[in-house]
């Protein structure tokens, strides 16, 4: 347990007294898919965002690779590979869908102003890989043939995709995905699940928010039940399936 | 007056005015903020190039000095601005600027308060006639906006512009993904400052003087009007819309010289020009606001010919293929 | 150099009424439209010139003056908010873009102003005398601005709480899609709040040319005061604006005797809104509206 990949330690965030997320403690560990689900406004997103460091916790602790993380700003945090895509699409809409790539890749040498003008080879160097990585990418989400338009004349599955995409790009070490199959065709989400678990094999852990929970529990190795800022159930996917009380959370507010 | 010296002053006026929209166009084409004092840090270039070049210090050494400073006020400014939400801080620097030229205007002994002080030309050459004068002045202005343009063409196809223009797309989505968003707009606005404050000081020694009714917030929206209508985001646009409105405001104040050859009661007619002309300026940008957003240019996309062949190699590699 | 505190008082709240009268039609737009319409200043200007044109130039009376550029005023806000604001936030400008043609919008009206009045100064004739109650240099413009500021907001405190109207306004700043979906014409609100603003602009700017001299800048000289109002009384908060219009009132005019007092120019009273201006939207750019929670 003490080397799990993020810690997060009785994190509680509220707003106006309203507790979003009341004391949640989870662990991630390396590699696989982990799950969080739960009904609207029990706090996911919420806590999301407070792994991102767009929100600073009010109580509580979190650490990723053993690091305290939570007085970190989001730049800092993705830099160190906490990835995050989001529900609604946030793309540089004016950007093409390439520069929408690149733009995400981590540790550019290009991205330093005076790196930029005076180490034209160094960084010239590195962005042709990350070209070749970007297109990589582009062909597995079915976007080479738009790479040289701008985001904002993909449609929105596209761009959802692309959202995914380019959180893909770079190369995370945890990837928070909220909702990545929300919106797109079943059969593309499925590829995608498929894609993200073969990431995983290979060292990447997801974290991942999603409404559809066939895909989910296909997929996940272990998931997180939320209910009123509280982690209320955690578990396999069988194991939860199984638990009564999982359905009294989900549906009881049907 | 000569003819030619009209053309040639209309010249180095559009270089000078080139140099601040390109400023501008760093500032709020690449990096979306809008910067309201614009007026602000070309004062701050002029101020000290009058000052420095009353001492007998070489004029290079006083135009990096304008920059410096100018600059430094930038960084100073940004610090605590850029915190600000886009209204907030177009209010707290348009008030900044305000208050340099009340500060200017009162202090006598800086620089003459409102009846400002002469200003020496950066080269000047003995008996040099007008035109001359002028030539030289084209060259000074002209070397220094080349440079700023590479400069900027540069950062702008560079992963640091691409960075820069994420940023002012969606500046939390940038923020998350990585960019430091005070850190890139702060050198926006630094480096925005030292270009205006270098046209500040080319703007000065052209005129041989400087008071403050020269930094009216007038010049901060002319300079606006050039980078809205030319397209932000466009280095070439910029200086096409700094060319077109230069040409309208000296193309007033050639008309002023022969309005008395004009078949109107010149009086009235020399009274109210300059008034017209900003009333059409107001008009032209609203126009192009309602109806063309993007400019007469359209924002220029990254160049990149690493992209294209990489993406060309692999379309041919795979018809190879199949 | 003996102080006269009381009149450092009086003064103070002369400002302040003239700063609130001009204020409040800013901070409302500001709150509704969500962004700074910088041609406010011109809105106050041509009230002064539409109040000299009947006072001075067809010499009628001053509540009449008042009532046309009232009217004027208001009349032109209200066309630029439906002719030119709403249209351009229909089209998804986006702020800077507002802010752009509302200072456009300022150049046309300064400079219509001075195309049609020039831009010598220009004064009042009949603003009265001044004369002395015991400690204080009083005018009765003085004394008629003070009881414009009271009356104004009182009648402000009325229509906001108790009229459909100024409920909605509420409503709309503080909510706009729980008001549209409410049932409330959120554009209707808008336009009136605009017409209702820039007329009260216009006040002011009648109050102040009659108090100095009118020349097309006279809404651009007050405009850093005014923007600080509305900023530290919290934008689209009308009763934090009462409350900034006279702190900043009372700061410039103690400001100016400590300038004096230290030898500097006292042009720089000006700053001294500027400096309050700025430390707000650092410090609390919510402004004072965290003391009035519900309005």
């Amino acid at each position: 347990m003490e080397d799990a990949l993020l810690k997060i330690k009785e994190v509680s965030k509220h707003f106006g007294g309203v507790y979003a997320v009341n004391s949640v403690s989870l662990d991630i560990n390396h590699g696989g898919i982990c799950g969080l689900v739960g009904p609207n406004g029990s706090g996911k997103t919420t806590l999301f965002n407070t792994v991102l460091g767009l929100h600073k916790p009010d109580h509580g602790e979190i650490y990723f690779h053993n690091e305290y993380i939570s007085h970190l700003p989001p730049y800092k945090i993705y830099e160190r590979g906490l990835v995050n895509a989001f529900q609604i699409p946030r793309l540089f809409f004016n950007l093409s869908v390439m520069d929408n790539m690149l733009v995400a890749a981590r540790g550019q040498e290009g991205d330093r102003l005076l790196n930029s003008l005076f180490l034209r080879n160094r960084w010239q160097k590195q962005e042709k890989g990350l070209i070749e990585e970007a297109l990589d990418i582009l062909e597995f989400i079915e976007l080479e043939p738009w790479a040289f338009t701008p985001a904002a004349e993909l449609s929105g599955g596209q761009r959802k995709l692309l959202e995914i995409g380019r959180a893909l790009m770079a190369r995370p070490r945890l990837l928070l995905l909220d909702e990545p199959a929300a919106g797109i065709n079943p059969v593309l989400g499925k590829k995608i699940f498929q894609k993200l678990e073969a990431l995983s094999t290979n060292g990447m852990a997801l974290f991942i928010v999603e409404h559809r929970l066939e895909i989910l529990f296909e997929y996940a190795t272990w998931v997180y039940v939320m209910d009123k800022g509280k982690i209320a159930i955690a578990g396999q996917p069988q194991a939860i399936v199984d638990n009564p009380d999982f359905y009294a959370i989900y549906l009881g507010e049907e | 007056m000569d003819p030619l010296l009209y053309v040639l002053d209309l010249i180095v006026f559009i270089g000078i005015f080139g140099i601040v929209s390109l400023s501008l166009n760093l500032e709020f084409g690449f990096a979306g903020l809008a910067n309201f004092g614009k007026v602000a840090f070309f004062l701050i270039g002029a101020y000290t190039y009058a000052l420095l070049s009353q001492t007998g210090i070489p004029f290079y050494f006083c135009l990096i000095a304008s920059a410096l400073v100018s600059a430094v006020f930038g960084l100073l400014i940004s610090l605590p601005a850029l915190r600000l939400r886009a209204d907030y801080l177009a209010i707290a620097i348009l008030a900044f600027g305000e208050i340099l030229r009340l500060i200017v205007k009162s202090e006598d002994w800086l620089a003459g308060g409102d009846w400002g002080v002469t200003v020496a030309r950066a080269i000047s050459i003995e008996g040099a006639s007008h035109r001359v004068d002028a030539l030289i002045n084209i060259g000074l202005v002209y070397f220094c906006l080349l440079v700023f343009f590479v400069v900027i063409q540069l950062l702008a196809n560079s992963p640091y512009g691409r960075a820069m223009r994420a940023i002012r797309e969606d500046e939390l989505a940038a923020e998350v993904m990585g960019k430091d968003r005070t850190k890139f707009k702060a050198q926006a606005l630094m480096m925005g400052s030292a270009m205006a404050g270098v046209a500040g000081a080319l703007y000065v020694q052209y005129l041989h003087c400087v008071l403050p009714g020269m930094f009216m917030p007038m010049i901060t929206f002319t300079v606006w009007i050039m980078v809205l209508v030319g397209g932000p985001g466009n280095n070439w646009g910029v200086l096409l819309g700094a060319a077109l409105v230069q040409i309208i405001e000296r193309g007033t104040n050639i008309l002023k010289d022969y309005i008395r050859f004009l078949p109107v009661d010149p009086t009235l007619l020399e009274r109210i020009l300059s008034d017209l002309q900003y009333i059409a300026f107001g008009i032209l940008i609203i126009i192009v606001l309602l109806w063309r957003p993007q400019g007469l240019l359209k924002e220029s996309k990254i160049r990149s010919k690493v992209q294209r062949l990489a993406y060309d190699g692999r379309r041919a590699a795979k018809n190879k293929g199949s | 150099m003996a102080v006269n505190w009381a009149q450092v008082i009086f003064n103070s709240a002369v400002t302040g009424s003239l700063y609130l009268i001009g204020a409040v039609g800013l901070t409302l737009t500001y709150g509704l439209s969500k962004f700074p319409n910088f041609a406010h200043a011109e809105l106050i200007t041509l009230g002064a010139f539409v109040g000299y044109f009947v006072t001075e130039q067809l010499g009628l009376g001053w509540p009449l003056a008042l009532l046309v550029a009232f009217i004027s005023s208001g009349l032109l806000g209200f066309l630029c908010c439906c002719g030119i604001f709403q249209p351009l936030a229909r089209r998804g400008s986006s702020i800077i873009h507002l802010m752009v043609a509302s200072i456009a919008l300022g150049f046309i009206f300064r400079h219509s102003i001075g195309a049609i009045w020039t831009w010598k100064p220009l004064y009042f004739t009949g603003t009265g005398s001044a004369f002395d109650f015991g400690p204080l240099r009083i005018t009765h413009l003085w004394l008629w601005l003070i009881f414009a500021a009271l009356a104004l907001s009182l009648a402000m405190h009325l229509f906001m709480m108790y009229t459909k109207m100024g409920k909605a306004i509420r409503a709309s700043s503080s909510n706009p899609g729980l008001a549209q979906a409410s049932g409330i014409d959120v554009d209707r609100v808008i336009r009136v709040t605009w017409f209702i603003g820039a007329g009260l602009a216009a006040v002011a700017g009648v109050f102040r040319g009659a108090d100095t001299q009118i020349w097309p800048m006279t809404g651009w000289d007050i405009i850093l005061p005014i923007f600080a109002v509305a900023i530290l009384g919290g934008i689209g908060n009308f009763y934090g604006a009462i409350v900034s219009a006279f702190i900043i009132g009372l700061a410039e005019n103690v400001g100016v005797v400590g300038l004096m007092a230290l030898g500097v120019s006292t042009t720089y009273r000006i700053g001294i809104a500027f400096l309050i201006l700025i430390v707000t939207l650092i410090v609390k750019p919510q402004g004072l509206a965290m003391l009035f929670r519900r309005a």
